[in-house]
C-alpha cells in the first residue's frame, strides 16, 4: 500500500472509475485497458481518495505502451483469468512485485514452495534466499560472531571477564531458526494482507497463460518468474562431503576446522562468522586476491585485516578433490597439494538461476547458457506475458535490486506507468569483517569509463583502535571524475562502512560533486566525517595524450597540505 | 602555496608590508578553530604566533592544553568514555546469540582512564607538531589583548612576552557553568567527569542537554545508577521533540532514572555521600553530582573592554558573517562566539577565517544543514531542520516521514529498544528539510545523508537510491508512505 503515496495510480479518467464501480470485471472492455483488474476496482478508488493530493500535477494520457502484455498480438480475443499476475516464487522481487500489483488493483497470486532452511528442488519458503538462506541469518549470525572482537576490544576499555566467553552454538541456531520462523510468517500476513492469494506448491509454466502447481492449473494475464538462485558446487570427486551456504548458516555443531572455497562475498563473510565464533578458518581462492570484481585497494585492504584476524588464505590455491578419512575427518586436495583434518568443507563457488524444471523451454522463455532467464529493461521475457525478476534473471543479484524490479514491473504491468529499474550507482555492502560498504564505480572502472580521475583516500586507525590495541584500521577512497568534479565512486572498508555507505549513496546517486561533499560540515568524532574532510586527492590520473586506448594513465602524486 | 618563512628565532623578521609587526597573525587559545586557522592561514603564507594554557585534563583560568575542549575535555574523551560504557549494553546482548559470559563481570575505571588520558596526551602532541609543521610559532601561556595590534603572553613562570600582530584571532572557547545553587562546589562539571579516580556508584546528572545525556548514559553503560534531573518535559531542548521523547524512553530502557522539569536546589555534604534536595522536595544520596547545565564563553580574562571588543550578555564576543568583531583587527571564532558550539563548525569557522584574511577570498561559513550527534546510548543524529522548525519556516505543507523498527540484532538479542528514523520534507518542493535518527550508528549514519540535504535532495532522489541490505540506515532510501501531512492551513502561524 506504501507505495501509492507517490505514485498513485494513473488511471484518472472519472468515466473509467465509473465503469469499474459498476460493471462486474467480465465486462468486455476495449483491449487498452483491459491489462487492469476491475473488481478490485473499489481498491482503486480508495486510493485515489486518500492519496489523490500526492499525484504529480501532471497529465498522464492513457496511452497504449509497448510492453504491455499482449500488445502485439492485439488479434487475441478477451479471455478470462483466475488472476492477473501469477508469480512462482515468493522471495524478495516476488513478494514486492505481488504486493504492489495488489496494491495497484490487480489480483495476483504467488506459489512458494514449503519452508526449509535448506533449499532445494521441493522445498523452499515464503521470503525466499533473503530471508531464509540469505541476508537475514547471515547477517544474524554476523552478529553472533563479532562479539568475540568486541569482547578483545572491550578489554582495552577495561572490561574483564573471569573466564573466557564461550560460544554455545545450539542456542544460536534456536534463535536464529526461531527469528527465521517469525519472519517468514510475517512475509505470509504481508501478502495476506495485501489480498494476495498464497498457493504452497511448485509451480510450473503450461503455457503463456497457465501454471500448473503440483497438479492444479492456474490461468493469469501475466506470470511472472521470481524463483531465485542456489548455490552451485563444482563437479569434483567428494562433492557430496562438501557444504554450501544454505547448510552452513544451520550446521547442528560448530566446525571445529573449516575450509571454504570461494573468493566472493559469500566466502568472506563466512569466513568473518565461523572466525569470530572461533572456528579455525582455511580460505582458498583460485585467484591472487579475494573478490574480484571489487576495488584493487579494497581487495587489498580487506584480505590484510581479515588476515589479521586470524583467517589463513590460500591464494590461487583451487579445490581438485575432497577426501573423507576413517575417522571422518576431511582433507582437501588443490593444485598446490592436501590439507587434512577439516570438519567442514564449504563451497561458495557461485550460485545458480533456479530455471530448471519451470517449463520455460516448452513456452519458448530463453534463458542464456547460464541458465539465466533472459530478460528486456521491462524485466520481460521473449514470452510476451511472463516476466522475470530477481537473480533468475542473474543481473545485480541483491535484494533491494530484486525488490527495484519488482517495484518497477508492478508499476510497469499495473499501473500504465512503464518504469525500467535503476542501475546506475547501486550501492552494497560486504558484511565481512571488517566489513565493506560502495557506490559507484572502482578506481579501475572510473578510469576506463572517464580516463581522468582523482583520487582521495584515507587510511588511519580509528579512535576505537587506539584504545583497544588491536590492529584494526579504516580505508576510504573517493573517486571524482576530473572534469565534472562529480564523485563517481565511493568505498570503505572498516567498522560501519554499510550503514555509512548509504546516505552517501543517496549524494552519488543525485550526482553530487566532490565540491558539495566539501562543504558539508563534518559530524565529530565519526569515521564517516572522513568522507567530507578529504582535501588533497592521493593521486590524479589522467590519459596521457599520446597514448591510445584506456592504458596510458599516469598516477601523479599530489602534494599533501 | 605556502610560503613558510617563520623559523624559530627570526621572529623579527620582517613581513612583506615593513616591520611593523611580529606576526601577521597571533591566535589566542590552541583548539580546534584557532588551530585550524593559525595553520590555514600559515598556509595561506602569513607568520604566525598562537598561545595556549598550559595543559590539563581539567580546565581552569590558568589550565588549558594544545588541542582544546575536544581533544582534551569534550568530544575525543567523551567517544572514548562512550565506546567503554557502550560494551556494557554489548555484553548482555551477546547472551542470546550463545556467548557464556559470567554473570558478574569486571570493569576497571582506572584502566579506561589511564588508557584515555595516554590517547589524549598523544592527540595533544599530534597538535602541536601540526602546529610546528605549518611553522606556526607556539607560545605557552596565558593571552591578553592589550591594544588593537598588541597582545600580551603571560608565561607559566610568571614573564610576560609582548607580540604585535597586524591580526588578533580570538579562540579562546569556552567552560563549563555551574548554576550558583548552596553547595554548588560539590559538584563537578563535565571536566572533572572526563577525570574521575573512580566510577561513580550513584551519580546524579542535573541537565537536559546532550552533555548530560551523555554522560547519564556513559556512567549507566559502565554500571552506575544514574538519576538525571532536568527543567524540561523532556531532554534535549531544541531538537526535533519526537526524537527527545525516543531519547527519553531509551535512557529509561537502559536504567537511568529521570526526572522531569525537576530543579536541584542545594547540595549538603553528609557522611555517606552528597545530599541532593530537589525542587519538589526529593531527596537522595550520591557519591558523584554533575553539573551539565551549560557553557560560558572564555572571555572573562581577555582584558578585551580595554579595546573595546564587544561582547554580548553572555560573554561571547559579538562577531560578523566574517568572523569580524567590531574592531577592525580583531576576530573571533569557535566557541567564544556562541554561534553553534561545535568542533567542525569551528574548524569551519576557523577556515574561512584563513581564506577570508590571508587567502584573498572573502568566505563566509555556512551554518545550514550542519549535521550534529549526541553520543547518547544509542546515540542521536541529525540535520537540517526537526518537524517543528519546518513547519514554522515553511510556507506551505510539510510532510513528515518516519520509520520506528526493531533494528535486526535485537531480535535475537531480546532488547527492547526501538530504532526511529524522520525525515522532513517540503511538500510543494519535495526538498527534504531535515534528517533525523535515534539509534545504534546514527552518527556514522547521517554523515552522508548530510551531503544529500547540504545539496538540496529531494525525497524523490532519496527513493531513487537503491538500499543497502540488511543494514538500519536503508530505511532512511525506503520511506514509501507519509506519516503524516501538517497542511499550512493547519498550521498554527506565529507572527512575523
Amino acid at each position: 500500500m506504501a507505495t501509492t503515496s507517490f505514485t498513485a495510480p494513473k488511471l484518472s479518467s472519472p468515466t473509467f472509475q465509473t465503469l469499474c464501480r459498476n460493471f462486474p470485471l467480465s465486462l468486455p472492455i476495449p483491449k487498452t485497458l483491459s491489462s487492469f483488474s476491475f473488481h478490485l476496482s473499489p481498491f482503486l478508488s480508495r486510493f485515489h481518495l486518500h492519496h489523490h493530493h500526492y499525484h504529480p500535477p501532471r497529465f498522464h494520457p492513457r496511452r497504449l505502451f509497448a510492453v504491455r502484455a499482449e500488445s502485439e498480438n492485439g488479434a487475441e480475443p478477451i479471455r478470462h483469468y483466475d488472476f492477473d499476475l501469477f508469480t512462482i516464487g515468493a522471495g524478495s522481487g516476488g513478494v514486492r512485485a505481488s504486493r504492489f500489483a495488489a496494491n495497484f488493483g490487480a489480483s495476483v497470486a504467488v506459489c512458494e514452495l514449503p519452508f526449509s532452511t535448506i533449499s532445494s528442488e521441493t522445498t523452499g519458503g515464503v521470503g525466499g534466499t533473503c530471508v531464509l538462506r540469505g541476508c537475514v541469518p547471515k547477517k544474524l549470525m554476523v552478529y553472533a560472531s563479532k562479539y568475540s572482537h568486541e569482547f578483545d576490544e572491550s578489554n582495552g576499555f577495561g572490561w574483564k571477564y573471569d573466564t573466557e566467553p564461550k560460544h554455545d552454538w545450539s542456542t544460536l541456531m534456536a534463535n536464529k531458526n526461531a527469528e527465521l520462523q517469525r519472519l517468514t510468517g510475517i512475509y505470509k500476513n504481508i501478502l495476506n494482507k495485501a489480498g494476495v492469494t498464497l498457493i504452497e506448491g511448485r509451480g510450473k509454466i503450461v503455457d503463456p497463460h497457465t501454471v500448473d502447481v503440483d497438479g492444479k492449473l492456474y490461468t493469469a494475464r501475466n506470470i511472472l518468474i521470481s524463483v531465485g538462485g542456489r548455490p552451485f558446487i563444482p563437479d569434483i570427486p567428494g562433492r557430496e562431503y562438501a557444504i554450501d551456504s544454505d547448510a552452513a548458516l544451520d550446521l547442528p555443531s560448530k566446525p571445529e576446522k573449516v575450509a571454504i572455497v570461494g573468493g566472493g562475498y559469500i566466502a568472506l563473510e563466512f569466513a568473518g562468522i565461523f572466525n569470530g565464533l572461533t572456528s579455525e578458518v582455511h580460505v582458498f581462492i583460485r585467484q591472487k586476491k579475494v573478490l574480484r570484481g571489487f576495488d584493487e585497494e579494497i581487495r587489498d585492504f580487506v584480505g590484510e585485516q581479515m588476515a589479521l584476524r586470524g583467517i589463513q588464505f590460500h591464494t590461487e590455491e583451487s579445490p581438485q578433490a575432497i577426501v573423507k578419512s576413517a575417522d571422518g575427518s576431511l582433507s582437501l586436495k588443490t593444485n598446490k597439494g592436501t590439507i587434512e583434518g577439516f570438519s567442514h568443507i564449504m563451497f561458495a563457488t557461485g550460485r545458480r538461476p533456479n530455471t530448471k524444471n519451470l517449463g520455460l523451454e516448452s513456452v519458448g522463455v530463453k534463458i542464456n547458457k547460464n541458465g539465466a532467464i533472459e530478460v528486456d529493461e521491462y524485466s520481460r521475457t521473449t514470452v510476451p506475458s511472463i516476466w522475470a525478476v530477481g537473480d533468475v534473471t542473474d543481473r545485480i543479484n541483491l535484494t533491494p535490486v530484486a525488490l527495484m524490479e519488482g517495484a518497477a514491473l508492478a508499476k510497469t504491468l499495473f499501473q500504465n506507468e512503464p518504469t525500467k529499474p535503476d542501475y546506475r550507482a547501486v550501492p552494497s555492502a560486504v558484511f565481512s569483517q571488517p566489513p565493506i560498504g560502495q557506490v559507484g564505480l572502482t578506481e579501475e572502472q572510473a578510469i576506463k569509463e572517464y580516463g581522468d580521475i582523482d583520487v582521495y583516500t584515507a587510511n588511519f586507525r580509528p579512535l576505537k583502535a587506539t584504545l583497544s590495541g588491536l590492529p584494526d584500521r579504516v580505508f576510504m577512497k573517493l573517486i571524482v571524475c576530473a572534469k565534472t568534479n562529480k564523485v563517481i565512486g565511493l568505498h570503505m572498508c572498516g567498522e560501519d562502512s554499510a550503514e555509512i555507505a548509504q546516505g552517501f549513496a543517496v549524494a552519488v546517486k543525485a550526482g553530487l560533486t566532490k565540491a558539495d561533499f566539501d562543504a558539508t560540515v563534518g559530524i565529530h568524532p565519526t569515521s564517516a566525517e572522513e568522507f567530507v574532510t578529504m582535501r588533497s586527492p592521493t593521486r590524479k590520473i589522467r590519459q596521457s595524450s599520446e597514448s591510445q586506448g584506456n592504458m596510458g594513465h599516469e598516477a601523479e602524486t599530489a602534494a599533501g597540505v | 602555496m605556502a610560503r613558510k618563512m617563520l623559523v624559530d628565532g627570526e621572529l623579527n623578521q620582517t613581513n612583506k608590508e615593513g616591520a611593523e609587526y611580529d606576526f601577521d597573525l597571533f591566535v589566542i587559545g590552541a583548539g580546534s578553530g584557532g588551530v585550524r586557522a593559525a595553520r590555514f592561514s600559515a598556509n595561506y603564507g602569513a607568520k604566525v604566533g598562537i598561545c595556549e594554557l598550559p595543559f590539563h585534563p581539567i580546565s581552569s583560568e590558568v589550565i588549558g592544553g594544545v588541542g582544546g575542549t575536544c581533544v582534551i575535555r569534550g568530544c575525543v574523551p567523551k567517544k572514548i568514555l562512550v565506546y567503554g560504557a557502550t560494551f556494557g549494553g554489548e555484553i548482555e546482548d551477546a547472551r542470546n546469540y550463545g556467548w557464556e559470559v559470567n554473570e558478574k563481570l569486571d570493569f576497571n575505571w582506572k584502566k579506561l582512564l589511564q588508557k584515555k588520558t595516554d590517547e589524549i596526551n598523544r592527540l595533544n602532541g599530534i597538535y602541536k607538531r601540526l602546529l610546528s609543521n605549518a611553522s606556526v610559532k607556539l607560545l605557552e601561556g596565558e593571552g591578553k589583548i592589550v591594544g588593537p595590534n598588541k597582545v600580551e603572553v603571560t608565561q607559566p613562570d610568571g614573564t610576560k612576552l609582548s607580540y604585535s600582530a597586524k591580526h588578533i584571532l580570538i579562540a579562546t572557547g569556552s567552560r563549563a557553568h555551574r548554576p550558583p545553587i548552596p553547595g554548588q562546589e560539590l559538584a563537578i562539571t563535565s571536566d572533572e567527569a572526563l577525570s574521575l579516580d573512580d566510577l561513580p556508584k550513584h551519580a546524579v546528572v542535573f541537565g537536559g542537554g546532550y552533555i548530560a545525556v551523555e554522560f547519564a548514559s556513559i556512567w549507566r553503560g559502565l554500571g552506575a545508577t544514574v538519576d538525571l534531573f532536568y527543567r524540561k518535559e523532556l531532554p534535549l531542548r531544541g531538537f526535533d521533540d519526537e526524537m527527545r521523547a525516543v531519547v527519553a524512553r531509551n535512557l529509561e530502557g537502559r536504567g537511568i532514572k529521570l526526572h522531569p522539569q525537576t530543579n536541584l536546589t542545594e547540595l549538603v555534604k553528609t557522611d555517606n555521600g552528597i545530599k541532593v534536595i530537589t525542587d519538589h522536595g526529593g531527596e537522595l544520596i550520591a557519591d558523584v553530582v554533575l553539573f551539565a547545565t551549560g557553557r560560558l564563553p572564555n572571555t572573562k580574562r581577555l582584558n578585551l573592554e580595554a579595546v573595546g571588543v564587544e561582547i554580548d550578555k553572555t560573554g561571547a564576543v559579538k562577531v560578523d558573517e566574517y568572523s569580524h568583531t567590531n574592531i577592525p583587527s580583531i576576530w573571533a571564532v569557535g566557541d567564544v562566539t556562541n554561534r553553534m558550539n561545535l568542533t567542525p563548525v569551528a574548524l569551519m569557522e576557523g577556515t574561512c577565517f584563513a581564506k577570508t584574511v590571508f587567502g584573498g577570498e572573502s568566505s563566509k561559513p555556512d551554518y545550514r544543514n550542519i549535521p550534529c550527534a549526541v553520543f547518547s546510548i544509542p546515540p542521536l543524529s541529525i540535520v537540517g531542520l526537526s518537524e517543528e522548525e519546518a513547519i514554522e519556516q515553511v510556507n506551505g505543507d510539510v510532510l513528515v516521514f518516519t520509520s520506528t523498527f526493531n533494528p535486526m540484532k535485537n531480535t535475537v538479542s531480546g532488547r527492547q529498544e526501538k530504532t526511529i528514523m524522520k525525515l522532513v520534507v517540503d511538500a510543494e518542493t519535495d526538498k527534504v528539510l531535515g534528517a533525523s535518527m535515534c539509534g545504534p550508528d546514527a552518527p556514522e549514519i547521517m554523515q552522508g545523508i548530510a551531503v544529500a540535504l547540504k545539496c538540496g535532495a529531494t525525497k524523490a532522489q532519496f527513493d531513487s537510491t537503491v538500499g543497502i541490505h540488511p543494514s538500519a540506515a536503508e530505511e532512511f532510501v525506503t520511506m514509501r508512505s507519509v506519516s503524516r501531512r501538517v497542511t499550512a492551513r493547519g498550521k498554527a502561524k506565529t507572527n512575523l
